[in-house]
C-alpha cells in the first residue's frame, strides 16, 4: 500500500453551492446500516440500561420496582464471579496460541510451499471455520469422552491412562480452549498467509542480499510487516474470545466440573438472561458491554500505536 | 417522572394495552359452540421421537372428540418453555395452555398468572381428581390451590447393567435395595470390571433437582421449610455427605455430568438413578450389546423412599371464558386414562391414574408384557411432590444449590460446610416473610 | 535443491498434514456415525461394519429436511446480500467524506459488534412479533440486516484503496454513487467475495435467534433441525449426526466448489 488512502485527504472537495445537499450526502449512504443498528441494537441497549436498575420480569401484570445498583451488586457478588474474571483471562490466554501463535508459525513455515498440495491444505483447514458451533460441541464432547471417545481409546492403546477431559477440572477448561481454538486456527493461518504473501519481495529480496539468514528475515522484515495482522487477531481474541467459548461451555460442561469452565459470559447467562428477570440480565448484559468496550477503546489505542505499516 | 415515562414508552405501552382486556375474570363457559382455537405451549414436541409421537397422537385424538377447539401447538424445548411462555406474554401473544416442568410452579402461580382451578372450573376439578395418585394434584398446587395439573411425570428409578452386575459376582436379580447395598455393588463393579459402578443423574444442566430431591427426602429432609433454606441441614447434608462416602469410596463414578446416558448406554456404567422417561431409549441402545434391569430407588436403611416427580403440569393462562372450558377439556383430555394409555405405554411416564394398570382396556396388557416398569409403579404411593422455590430469584437460588451439592459430591472440602456456605448465599435471595 | 530446504519442505508438509487432518476429522467423525445403527453408536471402530440410511431416513420422516435447507439458503443469502450491501454503502460514506459526525457514526458502528446478543433478545422479540415477524424468514433477516463486522473490514478495504483512480473519476464527472459502483466496487472483488462467505457462513449457522422466532417447521432453518435431535431423553447420536451431516453438507459442498475462489480471495484480500 505505498499510495495515500483516500482518508488522508484533508477535507473533500471545495465548497459547492449545493452546500447542504452535500452535508446529508454521507448520512443517506450511512442510513441503512445505521437505522439497523439503532433499531435492533441501541434502542433495546438504552432500555436495558435503564432495566438494570429495576426488579421487573417485564410481565404486564407486575409493576416495576426501582431497586437502584442492586442488580449489579448481586452479579458481582455471585459466588462464581471471581473465578468467572480468572477463568476468562485464562480462556483468552489459552486462545491466543490456538489464534494467533500457531497459525502464524504455521504460515511462516509453510509459506515456501506450492502447487496443488498447498491449495488443498489450505481448502482442508478453512473446513472448521464451516461448521455450525453446536455441532462441533456435540462431535467433540463425544470423541472426547472418557469411557466411548475415541481419543481416549487410542490414549489407553498407547499405554497410558484415560484423561478426564471434560469431566476433571485440571482438564476441562483448557479442553474448552481446544475445541474453540479448533475452528480459528486454521481460519487465523490463512489471514496469516495471506498477509505474508502481500509483502513485498523486493524487501526480502534486498535483506537476502545483504548476507541476512531466515531467521533474521522473519525477525526484521516478516514479523513486523505482519504485525497489523498479529494484531488484529489478538485484539480479536481478546475481544470474543469469551464469547466464542460461550457456546461450548453452555452445550458443554455448563460451567462444571466444580465451576472450572465458567466465565464471566456464562455467569451472566447462567443468572441473568436464562432466568428472564430482566433486571438481572440487562445489568449482565450492561456490564459485559462496559466492560469489553472499555477493553475494545484500549486495544484500538495500542493498535494504533503500535501497527508498523508498509507506507 | 421522566424515567418512569421512558420505562413505560419503550416496553410498556402496548404491552399494558394487551393485558387490560381480560383482567376482569368472568365465568368459565359452560361448554364450547363456536370455533376456537387455543394454544398449547409443549416441550415434547421440540425434539423428534417418541414423546413428539405420542404428543401428536393425542392432540389429534382431542380435536377429534371435540371438533370445535382447533390446538395451535407450540413446541419449545423443556429448558426453554418458560422463557418462551413468557417472552410470548411480553410480546401480546395468547398463551392458552403450556406445559411447564414442575421447578416453574410458583413462578408460574404467582408470577405468571396461570389460573388456580378451583376458582376457574369450579367442582369439576374434585370431579376429575378421583382416581388420581394420592398426592396427584399436590404435585400442582401452591398456597392450597391448584394451579398444575400433573401431566407427564416420572420418579427416579435404578437402571440395571445386569451385565456388569453377573460380571462383578453380583446378582442382578438382587438389585441394591439401600444406599449401602449401592456402595458395596458400585465396589464390586468397579473393581471386577473396571468399569463405573453407581451415578444419579443429579448434576448435569439438564438434570434438574429431582434425583437430589428424592434422596434428601428419602432421608426425612427437606430442601426449604416456607421462605427458609434448610438444603444444609442435618438430614439434608447427611444425604449429600452419603453421597460423597460413595464418591470417596469409588462406588460414585467420576465422570463428565453431562454425558452420564451416554456413559449408560455404552455400556460403562453399572447403576444409574434417573427418570423412567428415558427408558425406552436405553432398550434400544442396549439392544444386544447388554441387558438393562430396573429397579426402585435405594433407601436409607429402613427410612421408606420419598421419590419425587421429575417432568412437568400443564397450567391454563386463558382469560377469555370460551377458551378457559377448552383450556380444561384439554388439560382434562391429557390427564385421562386414555390418555395416560399412551403417555405410558409409548414414552414411559408414570400414569397419574393408577386403575389404568390394572384395566384390560388401557395399560393392563402392556404391563404385562413390560414387567421391568414395574419398579416404577411400586413408586406411585409414596410419590412426594417437589419442591419448587418461590421468589424472583428462584432460579438463581435453586441454581446456586445445585452447585454447592456437586462440589459437595465432586469436590475436596467439606460437604456439610460446602452446604452451609451455600445456603447463607442464597438466603438472601429467597423472598422475605 | 539443498539438504536443508529440501529438509524444510518436509517439515512444512509436515505441519500442514497435521493440521488438515485435526481439521477434517471430527468431521468425517460425523459423517461416518450418521451411518451407523444405534446400538452401534459407540463404537470406537474407524468406520461402521453395518452402514445404514436408517438414520437419513428417520430425519426426512420426522421434518421436511429439502424445505428447510432451502429456507437456510435462502435467509443465508438474504442476509449476505443485506450485509455486503449496507456494508458497502456505510464504509464508503466513511471513507469519501470526512463531516461532522461521522466518527461518531463509525464508533457506533463498531461497538454495536460488541453488544451481547441476549441483551437484545427480549426486547427484539417482542418487536418483531408486534411487525408480525414472528415465524417468518423475513424476520430472521431483517434484524441482522447490518453486520459491523461488513462495514469495517470494507471500510479498511477502501482505505487502502489508491486516491488517484477516486479523484480520476470525479474529474470525469461522476457523482460519488457511480464512483462507488463503477470505480471502488470493481476493485473489491476479493474482500467483498470472503466478507460474503464469511456472513454467509454466519448467517447459516445462526442458532438462537431462529430458536426464538421460528414456530412451525415448514419456516425453520437447519440449525432448528439440529436442536429437534437433542432431545431431554438423551440425544439419539445417529439422527442427530445424520441431521447435522445435512445441516452442514451444502455449506461443505458449496466450500468444496468454490474452495479455490474462497481461499484465493481470502488470499488476496486479507482481511484487516
Amino acid at each position: 500500500m505505498t499510495e495515500t488512502a483516500i482518508s488522508a485527504r484533508p477535507a473533500t472537495a471545495p465548497a459547492m453551492p449545493r452546500l447542504r445537499l452535500r452535508a446529508a450526502e454521507p448520512w443517506l449512504y450511512l442510513a441503512p446500516a445505521l437505522a439497523v443498528v439503532a433499531v435492533w441494537t441501541y434502542v433495546p441497549l438504552l432500555q436495558a440500561f435503564e432495566l438494570s436498575f429495576y426488579q421487573w420480569n417485564m410481565l404486564p401484570r407486575s409493576q416495576p420496582q426501582f431497586v437502584g445498583l442492586g442488580n449489579y451488586v448481586n452479579l458481582l457478588t455471585l459466588p462464581d464471579m471471581q473465578r468467572a474474571v480468572v477463568n476468562t483471562i485464562l480462556y483468552t490466554a489459552g486462545l491466543l496460541p490456538l489464534s494467533v501463535g500457531i497459525p502464524l508459525v504455521v504460515a511462516l513455515m509453510t509459506a515456501g510451499l506450492s502447487g496443488p498440495l498447498r491449495n488443498l491444505y489450505r481448502a482442508l483447514i478453512f473446513v472448521p471455520m464451516i461448521v455450525a458451533p453446536i455441532v462441533a460441541a456435540i462431535v467433540w464432547r463425544w470423541l472426547l469422552n472418557e469411557d466411548h471417545g475415541l481419543v481416549n481409546h487410542w490414549i489407553e492403546a498407547m499405554g497410558f491412562e484415560a484423561v478426564g477431559f471434560l469431566r476433571d477440572p485440571q482438564f476441562a477448561l483448557w479442553t474448552l480452549v481446544w475445541i474453540t481454538g479448533w475452528k480459528l486456527i486454521g481460519f487465523s493461518t490463512l489471514l496469516f498467509a495471506a498477509a505474508d504473501a502481500g509483502i513485498n519481495p523486493s524487501y526480502v529480496e534486498a535483506a537476502r542480499m545483504d548476507g541476512a539468514t531466515n531467521w533474521q528475515i522473519v525477525r526484521d522484515i516478516r514479523l513486523p510487516l505482519l504485525s497489523p495482522t498479529i494484531l488484529l487477531l489478538t485484539m480479536m481474541t481478546i475481544l470474543f474470545g469469551a464469547q466464542w467459548s460461550f457456546v461450548y461451555i453452555n452445550a458443554l460442561t455448563g460451567g462444571g466440573p466444580l465451576g472450572s469452565t465458567t466465565n464471566v459470559y456464562f455467569v451472566m447467562w447462567e443468572y441473568g438472561f436464562k432466568t428472564m428477570a430482566a433486571g438481572w440480565s440487562t445489568a449482565a448484559g450492561m456490564l459485559v458491554f462496559a466492560v469489553f468496550g472499555l477493553i475494545a477503546l484500549a486495544c484500538l489505542g495500542i493498535m494504533k500505536r503500535m501497527a508498523f505499516y508498509d507506507e | 417522572m421522566i424515567r418512569r415515562h421512558f420505562l413505560t414508552l419503550a416496553l410498556g405501552a402496548s404491552i399494558l394495552a394487551g393485558a387490560g382486556a381480560g383482567t376482569a375474570t368472568a365465568q368459565m363457559a359452560d361448554s364450547v359452540t363456536e370455533p376456537v382455537t387455543i394454544s398449547f405451549y409443549n416441550y415434547n414436541l421440540a425434539s423428534a421421537g417418541l414423546g413428539r409421537e405420542a404428543t401428536l397422537e393425542l392432540i389429534a385424538a382431542f380435536e377429534k372428540a371435540n371438533p370445535m377447539i382447533k390446538i395451535e401447538p407450540v413446541g419449545v424445548p423443556s429448558n426453554e418453555v418458560l422463557s418462551r411462555v413468557q417472552a410470548d406474554m411480553i410480546a401480546g401473544l395468547e398463551v392458552d395452555v403450556a406445559q411447564l416442568v414442575f421447578r416453574d410452579l410458583i413462578y408460574a402461580a404467582e408470577q405468571l398468572g396461570a389460573q388456580p382451578l378451583e376458582d376457574v372450573v369450579g367442582d369439576e376439578l374434585s370431579a376429575h381428581a378421583a382416581g388420581f395418585v394420592p398426592n396427584g394434584l399436590a404435585l400442582g398446587e401452591v398456597n392450597d390451590k391448584t394451579y398444575g395439573l400433573a401431566y407427564v411425570f416420572s420418579t427416579p428409578v435404578m437402571f440395571i447393567n445386569r451385565d456388569l452386575f453377573r460380571e462383578a459376582g453380583l446378582d442382578p436379580d438382587q438389585p441394591p435395595r439401600t444406599w449401602d447395598d449401592v456402595k458395596q455393588a458400585g465396589i464390586a463393579i468397579a473393581e471386577k470390571t473396571g468399569k463405573h459402578g453407581f451415578f444419579p443423574g443429579a448434576y448435569g444442566p439438564i438434570d434438574g433437582t429431582f434425583v437430589y430431591q428424592s434422596i434428601v427426602m428419602s432421608n426425612g429432609g427437606k430442601v426449604r421449610e416456607g421462605n427458609t433454606l434448610t438444603f444444609a441441614d442435618e438430614n439434608q447434608a447427611d444425604a449429600v455427605a452419603m453421597l460423597r462416602d460413595l464418591m470417596d469410596s469409588g462406588a460414585h463414578a467420576r465422570i463428565d455430568v453431562a454425558s452420564h446416558m451416554d456413559t449408560f448406554q455404552s455400556g460403562n456404567l453399572g447403576m444409574f438413578l434417573f427418570t423412567s422417561a428415558v427408558l425406552s431409549r436405553f432398550e434400544e441402545a442396549a439392544e444386544g450389546n447388554f441387558e438393562l434391569g430396573l429397579a426402585p430407588m435405594p433407601s436409607f436403611g429402613e427410612k421408606p423412599t420419598a421419590p419425587t416427580n421429575s417432568g412437568s403440569a400443564v397450567f391454563m393462562f386463558s382469560q377469555d371464558p370460551v377458551k378457559q372450558r377448552a383450556a380444561w377439556e384439554l388439560m382434562k383430555f391429557l390427564t385421562s386414562n386414555e390418555a395416560y394409555t399412551t403417555i405410558t405405554s409409548k414414552i414411559g411416564y408414570l400414569p397419574l391414574r393408577p386403575a389404568t394398570l390394572t384395566d384390560d382396556r388401557y395399560l393392563k396388557g402392556w404391563l404385562a408384557e413390560n414387567p421391568k416398569f414395574q419398579a416404577n409403579i411400586e413408586q406411585l404411593d409414596r410419590l412426594t411432590p417437589n419442591v419448587a422455590f418461590p421468589g424472583p430469584n428462584y432460579r438463581q437460588v435453586e441454581n446456586m444449590m445445585k452447585e454447592a451439592m456437586t462440589e459437595a459430591v465432586f469436590g475436596d472440602g467439606d460437604p456439610r460446610e460446602v452446604l452451609r456456605t451455600a445456603q447463607e448465599t442464597a438466603q438472601p435471595l429467597m423472598p422475605s416473610n | 535443491m539443498t539438504n536443508s530446504s529440501q529438509a524444510r519442505k518436509a517439515g512444512a508438509h509436515a505441519v500442514m498434514i497435521v493440521l488438515s487432518a485435526l481439521a477434517i476429522f471430527p468431521v468425517y467423525w460425523m459423517v461416518q456415525t450418521s451411518f451407523r445403527p444405534s446400538n452401534e453408536v459407540f463404537s470406537t471402530l474407524l468406520f461402521p461394519t453395518a452402514p445404514t440410511l436408517d438414520n437419513y431416513r428417520a430425519v426426512m420422516d420426522a421434518m421436511p429436511i429439502l424445505r428447510i435447507l432451502g429456507n437456510t439458503f435462502v435467509m443465508a443469502a438474504a442476509t449476505t446480500l443485506a450485509q455486503v450491501l449496507t456494508g458497502l454503502l456505510a464504509a464508503w460514506a466513511l471513507v469519501r467524506w470526512r463531516f461532522p459526525g461521522g466518527r461518531i457514526a463509525h464508533s457506533l458502528i463498531a461497538l454495536s459488534w460488541l453488544v451481547p446478543f441476549q441483551v437484545v433478545m427480549i426486547p427484539n422479540y417482542v418487536l418483531a412479533t408486534r411487525l408480525g415477524l414472528l415465524d417468518t424468514l423475513a424476520g430472521l433477516v431483517i434484524p441482522n440486516a447490518a453486520a459491523a463486522f461488513a462495514v469495517l473490514v470494507l471500510y479498511n478495504a477502501m482505505r487502502g484503496f489508491p486516491r488517484e483512480v477516486v479523484e480520476a473519476a470525479r474529474m470525469d464527472g461522476a457523482g460519488s454513487f457511480r464512483t462507488l459502483v463503477e470505480v471502488v466496487v470493481p476493485n473489491l472483488r476479493a474482500p467483498l467475495a470472503s466478507i460474503s462467505i464469511l456472513c454467509f457462513i454466519s448467517a447459516w449457522n445462526e442458532y438462537f435467534w431462529p430458536l426464538l422466532l421460528i414456530r412451525k417447521m415448514d419456516n425453520a432453518v437447519v440449525q432448528i433441525g439440529l436442536q429437534f435431535f437433542m432431545t431431554q431423553e438423551g440425544n439419539d447420536w445417529g439422527l442427530l449426526m445424520a441431521a447435522a451431516t445435512l445441516a452442514s453438507l451444502p455449506i461443505l459442498a458449496l466450500y468444496l466448489v468454490l474452495q479455490r475462489q474462497v481461499v484465493e480471495s481470502f488470499m488476496k484480500s486479507g482481511i484487516r
